[in-house]
């Protein structure tokens, strides 16, 4: 379907992608879903509890692979590869970041940054400085070498934001990114995301919060396990999608 | 994932539970340390009395009977009077032989000066002047007649006024019958303070053991025999021909019992058969601590099984962020590793030290056991390694949907 010559500026595509939990009876958590992000793009995903978010972004974020359907990557199919590669692959092309901050508790705001390097890259001298530098970008410049517990929420987002950019991704995953903090703080961290997607950052965003998803510039409504509608809130990113009914990928463009 | 970076990051992780990583650690400390002490202990006891022996080599050998307990550890020396007055012209007579000195127990239960009686402890043995050949002596000289005796420096010493040349001195033996000697010289003790106190007398007209010879005779017949060879390059063809003499020829040969061996043993045979006892024992006390140190890696795997259960959530966190399995086992494993190396090195540090006020306490000399300090250094990697592989296993298997969902 040509994702070939798309590869250069699609960071992620999914296409009719199914995940089924074998539970007491077979559970469609996502049920033939395509979507095409741009890179560049700030999409929302949202939609009610149960309604396939969680799957669709462990999907995306190289957690799971498909039962059916396929992923890719920066242009690297996700069911094909190992584990090992899959976990490669995230460190590499993906920055996670999640509802509650999840940073390692014992390590400093920097050394938590450079952990997606370290893995990355055994040999790297000047992660440090990047570390540094990425701190500095999302305003915590003079707290490097504060533990987690020194932090507010707002700042220890801040760090898993900075985390999520150490290794240059093509995707920065959210997964409720605001859940946790007062609305004030949720506005700061929202205008992070803005700027950095501004700056070129493709970011997947899942929330349940409508506010939320109107920094994004596409939502992508989901209701048991499908595309149910798609909005496109501004006009200043690509963002393809589809679904099953369709059974092709509806293509979106506008200036990037 | 660096090395160096996991031993920052397990460091870390071991420095947030002190209470609970010292607790895991004890095992293998107290492991360790027990198997140092032992060790330290046994080398001293061996050094004591082996520093002692060799600092001044006779040329002498003592040809006595030993057995092998049939349900007991090591060898023990048989004093059955097997070997004949015979035996012992006959072996006087063979090249090389200085003197043939036998020695026999006595059965004195009391020994005493005009002040002090000293019971019971005091072991009297009769010999001959030859006996003291070679030994020094650090007051008068050896006996020369049947009223005089040669006391060694703990007999001395078990009399408040240490006894000394010209004291007289009254055994009494179990009969009930009394002698009175004159101590014509203190001996110093070739087995150090190992020695029992002892008191010598002239086997002429002490000692009246006697046994049915094979000839038909009754002759006089003692359970120790030294023999005293002409310098110490006679002692190997010496030793060579009374072994010949008395495995072969002897009246003993006979009269020993079934099982029983006759061995003649130099001073260095004596300190090797010596060593050779202390160092299994030393083995043996070595593998029972050996068991603390198996207790201690239980410890420390059911710690580690407890972490990754507890840190399931940070494991998911670092296979988000790309961390591959075996990044993830590196990690839990070099966490191990440095709990098995931690309790290991201050194990050894706790051993040498109770090793040393142990040695220190019982005027030992202290030795470094440097071989068994590498192998507690070597276990305690091992025992991180192995306790460590099946909680890192088990971490690095942790699916990080489930784990991302975990509180």
């Amino acid at each position: 379907m040509g994702y070939e010559s798309d590869s250069a500026a699609t960071a992620v595509v999914a296409e009719d992608v199914r995940r089924t939990y074998h539970l007491a009876e077979p559970v469609h958590a996502v049920d033939g879903v395509s979507l095409s992000l741009a890179e560049g793009s700030f999409t929302a995903v949202m939609g009610p509890s149960g309604s396939g978010k969680s799957t669709l972004m462990n999907l995306v974020g190289c957690l799971d692979t498909p039962d059916d359907g396929r992923v890719a990557i920066a242009g690297q199919s996700v069911g094909e590869l190992s584990d090992d590669d899959r976990a490669h692959l995230r460190g590499t092309e993906i920055g996670f970041v999640f509802q509650t901050f999840d940073l390692m508790a014992r390590l400093t705001a920097a050394e938590n940054v450079t952990l997606p390097m370290v893995f990355h890259d055994p040999v790297d001298a000047d992660r440090r400085e990047r570390a540094r530098a990425l701190l500095e970008r999302v305003g915590l410049g003079d707290r490097l070498e504060h533990k987690p517990t020194e932090l507010s929420g707002g700042q220890r987002q801040r760090v898993a934001i900075a985390r999520a950019l150490a290794n240059e991704p093509s995707l920065v995953l959210a997964d409720e990114p605001t859940g946790n903090l007062d609305s004030e703080t949720e506005a700061e961290i929202m205008d992070l995301f803005v700027e950095l997607n501004d700056e070129g950052t493709t970011i997947l965003l899942v929330t349940h919060e409508r506010e939320v998803a109107e920094y994004a510039d596409h939502v992508v409504h989901l209701l048991d396990g499908r595309i149910e509608d798609v909005e496109h809130l501004g006009e200043r990113r690509d963002v393809a999608v589809g679904d099953r009914v369709t059974g092709a990928l509806e293509e979106v463009t506008g200036d990037v | 994932m660096n090395f160096l970076e996991s031993i920052r990051i397990g460091w870390r992780s071991i420095g947030s539970h002190k209470l609970r990583s010292t607790l895991t650690t004890l095992g293998v400390i107290i492991g360790v340390a027990a198997v140092i002490t032992f060790m330290v202990l046994g080398s001293g006891f061996t050094a004591s009395i082996i520093g002692d022996i060799e600092a001044d080599q006779e040329p002498v050998m003592m040809v006595q009977t030993q057995t092998v307990p049939e349900d007991g550890f090591g060898i023990m020396t048989v004093d059955s009077p097997i070997y004949t007055e015979s035996d012992i012209a006959e072996l006087e007579e063979l090249d090389g032989v200085e003197f043939v000195a036998p020695e026999g127990g006595l059965d004195v239960v009391q020994a005493g000066t005009d002040d002090e009686q000293v019971t019971g402890v005091i072991d009297v043995q009769a010999t001959t002047a030859d006996a003291f050949e070679f030994s020094t002596f650090v007051d008068g000289e050896t006996f020369d007649g049947p009223d005089e005796a040669v006391v060694n420096e703990q007999a001395s010493q078990a009399f408040e006024a240490n006894l000394s040349a010209g004291d007289e001195l009254t055994l009494t033996f179990e009969d009930g019958e009394t002698e009175t000697v004159t101590v014509a010289g203190v001996v110093e003790s070739e087995l150090g303070d190992q020695t029992p106190p002892t008191v010598y007398v002239p086997a002429e007209p002490y000692y009246t053991t006697t046994i049915g010879t094979p000839d038909g005779d009754e002759e006089r017949a003692y359970p120790f025999l030294q023999v005293g060879a002409e310098d110490l390059d006679a002692v190997d063809p010496v030793q060579e021909d009374v072994t010949e003499y008395v495995e072969d020829e002897s009246h003993a040969a006979e009269l020993k019992q079934d099982g029983d061996e006759i061995e003649v043993q130099t001073v260095e045979d004596a300190i090797e058969q010596f060593s050779d006892i202390v160092d299994q024992l030393t083995l043996f006390i070595g593998a029972v601590a050996g068991i603390a140190l198996v207790v201690g890696s239980i410890g420390i795997a059911n710690i580690m099984i407890v972490s990754v259960t507890e840190r399931t959530r940070e494991i998911g966190i670092m296979k988000a962020v790309g961390a591959r399995r075996r990044d993830v086992m590196q990690l839990f494993l070099v966490e191990s590793v440095i709990l098995g190396v931690i309790g290991a090195l201050v194990g050894v540090a706790l051993g040498l030290a109770a090793g040393y006020a142990g040695v220190t306490l019982l005027e030992w000399p202290m030795a470094y056991p440097l071989e068994w300090i590498a192998i507690a250094i070597v276990v305690g990697v091992s025992v991180g390694v192995v306790s460590g592989l099946y909680p890192a296993w088990r971490a690095a298997r942790v699916d990080p949907i489930e784990a991302l969902r975990h509180e």
